[in-house]
């Protein structure tokens, strides 16, 4: 039985091989190779597909690239989403290579944000710690921080340093007895098929009455389609980091455990594989 | 960056409160033909308040419009923009007015949304040229007052950043929201040691509008005084 921590590395160290083609209509000078690289699941695709960059900067000329963006089958990829949850929501069961295409042009405005350096990458992973330690301490445990710190945990993202990261980052994961858990549990349910990008509300790990909720729990109030009845069909996954936790897995654990960096909870929910 | 949150904990706007002070906010709205609405999102209860509004920069504004502009002085709309010099309010050309489309055209879009996180409203805005071609963050950031730059600059938290909108999934340009409850708290406790009835949403909309080009006739304030009932 694996131990706590080592679910913690488990999910830091997840990859997914991607390969990178750059798209038919770009103006090259030659014809471009695809690039292969493995993607981080916990890191942002802008943070790290420099090298993606550099290897098509390599017969294209400068005034025909404009900010590089990337799309998989027609969607345009989110940067500012976790890349593991970009490939639980889109290619989830699909066979690996994930194939991304490479753009220069015709940057989609209505869809993507801009991300013209790596600051923006640290001031919004910056701004959704900040945002979950609002639901879990009132912002108490960040705030109270020094700046120092916070750069740490932007840093051991950045150069996927575990260590680094979370010595930082189990403050974030501190609670009182008393409490039994954080004030409201940090999630966002993301799926395909509606325009509102994701659900996101309060809720608690434990009730007043002291009974710990679950991730079944969860997806009853949020999503409740997502649930299979008793007698019916099972119609969706439910994914996080690449796997179906147990519904029955409480809250509070899949929190401390399974939250991405940013300290949420990335849930997808995704029609069952028709094979 | 220590800040204490404690005395926020009284203050929260729940998510009950924000859509009654909308409610309130919106059926002033209409009685003075702002163009504030609500708008629902799809395929759930959620929704937000929504305004469209379309701008000239100074200088052009179409002599057609003078008479306009003297009817919202009698209003005592804020004329912060006027008075600096940066924009002319104009209408949103509803049924049958013709206005220039000259090249200075600007349609900007406002959206107050709930934020759960932060249990207060945020304010989202994206603005376009009337080809569609949106304006980038710089763009937005040139058409803020000098004065309130210095203030937006103070800090990281402060300034206008591009974020997904919550309900659209679509880039919009955000306030943040984390220190909302500092400038917020005082006028809320104020209200409640008067007895004085306070529309949260509107007292909070004139402090972050006018630094995005957003401005409140000041009847909305006066509307909000003739309450009997303070909303929870």
């Amino acid at each position: 039985m694996a131990d706590d921590k080592d679910v913690l590395r488990d999910v830091w160290f997840g990859r997914i091989p991607t390969s990178f083609t750059l798209y038919q209509d770009e103006i090259t000078e030659r014809e471009a190779d695809p690039y292969y690289l493995l993607l981080p699941r916990v890191s942002y695709l802008t943070l790290v597909t420099d090298k993606v960059k550099k290897h098509f900067q390599k017969v294209m000329k400068q005034e025909d690239m404009g900010e590089m963006w990337l799309e998989y089958e027609g969607t345009p990829l989110k940067w500012h989403y976790p890349i593991g949850l970009l490939f639980d929501l889109h290619a989830s069961n699909t066979a690996l290579p994930w194939n991304i295409t490479v753009h220069f042009k015709n940057f989609p405005e209505k869809d993507l944000l801009h991300c013209t350096s790596n600051y923006v990458i640290e001031a919004h992973f910056m701004s959704c710690i900040k945002e979950a330690d609002a639901l879990k301490h009132k912002g108490q445990v960040i705030n109270e921080m020094q700046k120092k710190d916070h750069k740490q945990l932007w840093m051991g993202l950045q150069n996927d340093k575990f260590d680094q990261f979370w010595a930082i980052n189990r403050k974030l994961m501190e609670y009182s007895v008393e409490e039994g858990g954080f004030r409201y549990i940090p999630f966002r349910i993301y799926q395909t098929t509606s325009d509102r990008p994701f659900i996101q509300k309060l809720f608690r790990p434990v009730t007043a009455e002291g009974q710990t909720h679950t991730l079944g729990d969860l997806l009853k109030e949020m999503f409740s389609a997502a649930v299979t009845p008793d007698d019916g069909e099972k119609k969706y996954q439910v994914v996080i980091h690449g796997i179906e936790p147990v519904l029955e897995t409480p809250l509070q654990w899949l929190s401390e455990h399974l939250s991405y960096p940013d300290n949420f909870l990335h849930i997808s929910v995704i029609p069952m594989p028709t094979d | 960056m220590s800040r204490d949150w404690g005395s926020a904990e009284d203050v929260c706007l729940g998510e009950q409160t924000f859509r009654l002070c909308c409610e309130e906010f919106i059926q002033h709205s209409r009685s003075i033909n702002d163009e504030w609405d609500w708008e629902h999102s799809q395929g759930s209860e959620d929704g937000y308040m929504k305004k469209i509004l379309l701008k000239a920069a100074n200088g052009s504004t179409p002599p057609a419009w003078d008479d306009q502009r003297n009817v919202q002085g009698e209003k005592g709309e804020l004329e912060l923009e006027a008075q600096h010099g940066v924009y002319e309010e104009l209408e949103d050309p509803g049924a049958g007015c013709s206005i220039t489309t000259g090249p200075e055209m600007t349609r900007y879009e406002y959206h107050v949304v709930y934020s759960s996180s932060y249990q207060s409203p945020v304010l989202y805005f994206r603005a376009c040229k009337l080809d569609g071609r949106p304006l980038s963050l710089e763009e937005i950031w040139e058409r803020v007052h000098d004065n309130y730059k210095d203030r937006l600059l103070q800090g990281p938290w402060d300034t206008i950043t591009q974020q997904e909108h919550p309900l659209l999934g679509q880039p919009f340009f955000i306030l943040h929201p984390c220190r909302t409850h500092e400038f917020m708290t005082p006028i809320i406790q104020a209200a409640k040691e008067e007895n004085r009835h306070l529309n949260v949403i509107t007292a909070w909309l004139s402090m972050v509008g006018p630094v995005v080009g957003l401005a409140l006739p000041i009847s909305y304030a006066t509307a909000a005084s003739k309450h009997k009932t303070a909303p929870d």
